[in-house]
């Protein structure tokens, strides 16, 4: 008999808010713990997904209206894991709970953050621009509350925010938390991280002004991103007309990720129509090894291919240098239909980076084995405790859903067992 | 056009059983091109010739002479995405090619299989046991100072090396004729030959397209010196030569510090000078290559037995020459004898075999690049 009917949920993005209201909503109490100050994870950071390339907040917000709603998810953010003992039906976790020193008298007005002298590179944004110690990191986040970056804020010393705000909602003295919870299952859903571009040494290792990647081409087209969702390069400002897209740049790769990493042919054919309907003028071109449509996104793929602006090239750009008279990243690659090298300038460049597990950055809070690259091998994990979506595999936001949903029922067996 | 592809599936297999065994790792990305510092932009190479050898398509791979511009740099093979090596496969075909154009096919064969190696370094060690036979020195050697034409006298030394030279020249001379009729089937040629000559072989002394080279660019120095050390030595035997029978027909006589007449030479003397020089640049050289090779292999592959035996017996040269002469000067006749022997058996073995060794790679290195250039590529 499970002594606990909890099912614990670590990891607030989009597979983890699906297993969490799953599992509520089929009579099981849920605990929902997110390391970050707000909930949506990565599918937060898109302008638009698939498969109905709606703007995130069109799922997200159903799933933050049925955890306020259900009653039964217990969600707390600034919550990491710190330990797991016990088995199935009788785990006992420990969670450690950074302080966001603002409580929920916060009424999202901004005067903490106009008053906040602290400025630091906004990493919700991928560093495309600053925002301020005491922040939101976008009109529609959840909890609509602001943190307070406890690593930056000068605290008390300064306090400028606590003068600002009306409504007595910051409170610099919160100390850390360790909370403790006996729960009868565990869902792991800590996602993935775009793979680091420092490492692309030849594709210019982050150090090119216009070269950006997926991730960041996204929050620059995302009406919430740092430029209203203009699409601007980065060095000037500047609209870029003409962009290259740069397929398996680390994915399909034994000296980086060997393996492909699912969602970046998505992404890049994607990103072309984003262009391509802001700037009637614009051009894209994608230079690919094989261009991976799974399924039905083949269909989105011939769409795409039937735009005369968007040009498809075979052959892997494996060369980037800066022109820094113009600001135009140059590119090189052969194009293998024409068997030709081919060096070319564009306004900007987009590299399509892989996913890599969150584990690479820090593990899972339980005993598993991993891939080389750090998926998770669900065979391995002990009973009563499911990896889901990009933990194990790269995958599309689609099919995490799906196996959130499929592991939410998993969890639920495990508490009635 | 509709071409029908013949795939010689032997051809593949020889390439990879020749070194290139990840051959079929290779997905057709190109990076190989793009980071390659050698190739020309148009029709850029490894990225086509890794198809072409994955497809089995022998007559595209072994008359192109593109393969031989490639210097295995290995810079395609370290920033490959599939481990599959292209400086290490075009290091293959390099090596078919070679057995595809010397004649006999047979020797070629033998020269390229570790097993015939005891076999054909038997004929030299034979040949000089039986010159030593003759002069009776099998059992005892020479008395008194140690004088190397004593053991092997000179016009044996002659005969025997002016008789492999002219068999290799004439192996290399078929081979070569046979590989530029290939190459010139369906291209047109234009330019002066002549200049073409001098330009490339210009190239070759700079060293210049080794030092476009990233991840191998150490290989510049190492093969500069063997090469230059090559020269050298030949100048300084074209000397010996002179010294000779300068002297022996001429009746010259000793003057300044040119010590006409046999060896061995004073060590003051200029052809001793630019001798020994030499003689240390190629050890150095060699032992560079092979430095190099263990640094490299991660990232540019282990090389094959047909890498390793040119190395190995040019390292042995080096190193049994360099040992002949101390042996000699320290007067240790035991030692000193049989390591002239070994020198000779080595020198032989380079020098026969060399139409179906790498060191034909030469002689068909340069002939691709005279002929690249010429067809206005490279």
């Amino acid at each position: 008999m499970a002594e606990s009917k909890k099912v614990l949920v670590i990891g607030g993005g989009f597979s983890g808010l699906t297993a969490a209201v799953e599992t509520a909503e089929a009579g099981s109490e849920v605990v929902l713990v997110e390391k970050t100050p707000f909930f949506g994870g990565r599918v937060t950071q898109l302008n638009k997904y698939f498969p109905k390339l709606c703007p995130p907040n069109c799922g997200l917000e159903i799933n933050f209206k049925r955890i306020k709603n259900s009653g039964d998810i217990e969600f707390h953010t600034l919550a990491e894991v710190e330990k797991v003992s016990g088995q199935e039906g009788n785990f006992d976790v420990t969670v450690k709970k950074t302080p966001r020193y603002v409580n929920d008298k916060c009424v999202g007005c901004n005067a903490c953050a106009e008053a906040c002298p602290v400025e630091i590179p906004n990493e919700f944004n991928f560093g495309l621009d600053k925002t301020k110690a005491a922040y939101i990191t976008h009109n529609q986040a959840f909890p609509f509350i602001y943190a307070i970056d406890g690593k930056h804020c000068k605290g008390k010393a300064c306090g400028k925010c606590v003068e600002a705000c009306k409504y007595g909602a910051i409170d610099l003295d919160m100390k850390p938390e360790t909370l403790t919870f006996k729960v009868g299952s565990i869902i792991l859903a800590s996602g993935w991280d775009p793979y680091d571009v420092a490492k692309l040494d030849t594709l210019g290792a982050g150090n090119i002004k216009n070269v950006i990647t997926n991730m960041q081409m996204e929050r620059l087209a995302s009406p919430n991103g740092p430029t209203g969702g203009k699409i601007l390069r980065p060095s000037d400002g500047k609209e870029p007309k003409n962009i290259a897209f740069v397929q398996c740049a680390g994915s399909r790769d034994e000296n980086h990720l060997p393996y492909c990493s699912f969602i970046c042919c998505m992404a890049s054919l994607k990103q072309a129509t984003y262009l391509r309907e802001q700037y009637p003028d614009s051009k894209a071109n994608i230079f690919y090894i094989d261009i991976r449509t799974p399924g039905r996104y083949e269909q989105f793929y011939w769409k795409v291919k039937e735009d005369p602006n968007i040009t498809l090239t075979k052959g892997k750009i494996a060369k980037i240098t800066d022109d820094p008279a113009t600001g135009n990243p140059i590119v090189e690659a052969e194009d293998i239909l024409s068997g030709k090298k081919i060096k070319q300038a564009f306004d900007m460049v987009v590299l399509a980076t892989g996913m890599v597990p969150s584990t690479s950055a820090s593990k899972v809070p339980v005993e598993v084995s991993y891939t080389p690259e750090g998926f998770v091998l669900p065979a391995t994990l002990k009973k009563g405790v499911y990896a889901v979506g990009t933990l194990k595999s790269p995958v599309d936001v689609a099919k995490s859903v799906q196996d959130a949903t499929g592991v939410a029922i998993k969890s639920i067996q495990s508490v009635r067992r | 056009m509709t071409e029908q592809i013949k795939p010689d599936l032997n051809f593949i297999n020889s390439v990879i059983d020749a070194g290139g065994e990840s051959l079929k790792k290779c997905f057709q990305c190109a990076t190989c091109t793009v980071v390659c510092g050698v190739t020309p932009d148009d029709r850029p190479f490894p990225r086509k010739e890794m198809v072409y050898a994955q497809w089995g398509l022998k007559d595209k791979l072994i008359s192109n002479p593109d393969i031989w511009l490639c210097h295995q740099c290995s810079d395609c093979t370290a920033h490959c995405p599939r481990g599959a090596k292209p400086g290490e496969v075009l290091g293959a075909i390099r090596k078919m090619t070679i057995k595809h154009y010397a004649a006999p096919a047979a020797l070629a064969n033998m020269v390229a299989d570790s097993k015939y190696l005891l076999m054909l370094l038997a004929l030299p060690v034979i040949i000089f046991l039986m010159v030593i036979a003759s002069q009776g020195h099998l059992t005892s050697f020479p008395e008194g100072k140690i004088v190397y034409s004593k053991f092997v006298p000179i016009p044996f030394i002659d005969g025997i090396f002016t008789a492999a030279f002219i068999f290799a020249a004439v192996a290399f001379l078929g081979g070569i004729k046979k590989y530029w009729a290939d190459m010139s089937k369906g291209v047109e040629l234009k330019g002066d030959l002549a200049g073409t000559v001098k330009e490339t072989i210009m190239e070759i002394i700079s060293h210049k397209r080794f030092d476009k080279c990233n991840v191998a660019k150490d290989r510049s120095l190492a093969h500069l010196l063997v090469f230059f050390s090559f020269i050298g030595l030949a100048i300084t035997t074209t000397w010996c030569v002179f010294y000779l029978y300068g002297n022996k027909l001429l009746g010259i006589e000793k003057f300044a510090f040119f010590n006409f007449g046999a060896s061995p030479y004073p060590l003051y003397d200029p052809l001793k000078i630019v001798g020994n020089i030499s003689a240390l640049a190629l050890l150095t050289g060699i032992t560079l290559v092979i430095s190099n090779r263990m640094k490299n292999k991660e990232k540019a592959g282990e090389g094959s037995y047909f890498d390793w035996i040119f190395i190995v017996v040019i390292y042995v040269i080096a190193a049994s020459g360099i040992l002949s002469e101390v042996l000699r000067l320290a007067d240790i006749a035991p030692l000193a004898y049989p390591m002239y022997f070994v020198h000779l058996v080595f020198i032989f073995f380079l020098f026969a075999y060399a139409p179906f060794s790498k060191m034909a790679h030469m002689v068909y290195r340069t002939t691709a690049m005279v002929f690249a250039k010429h067809s206005g590529r490279g």
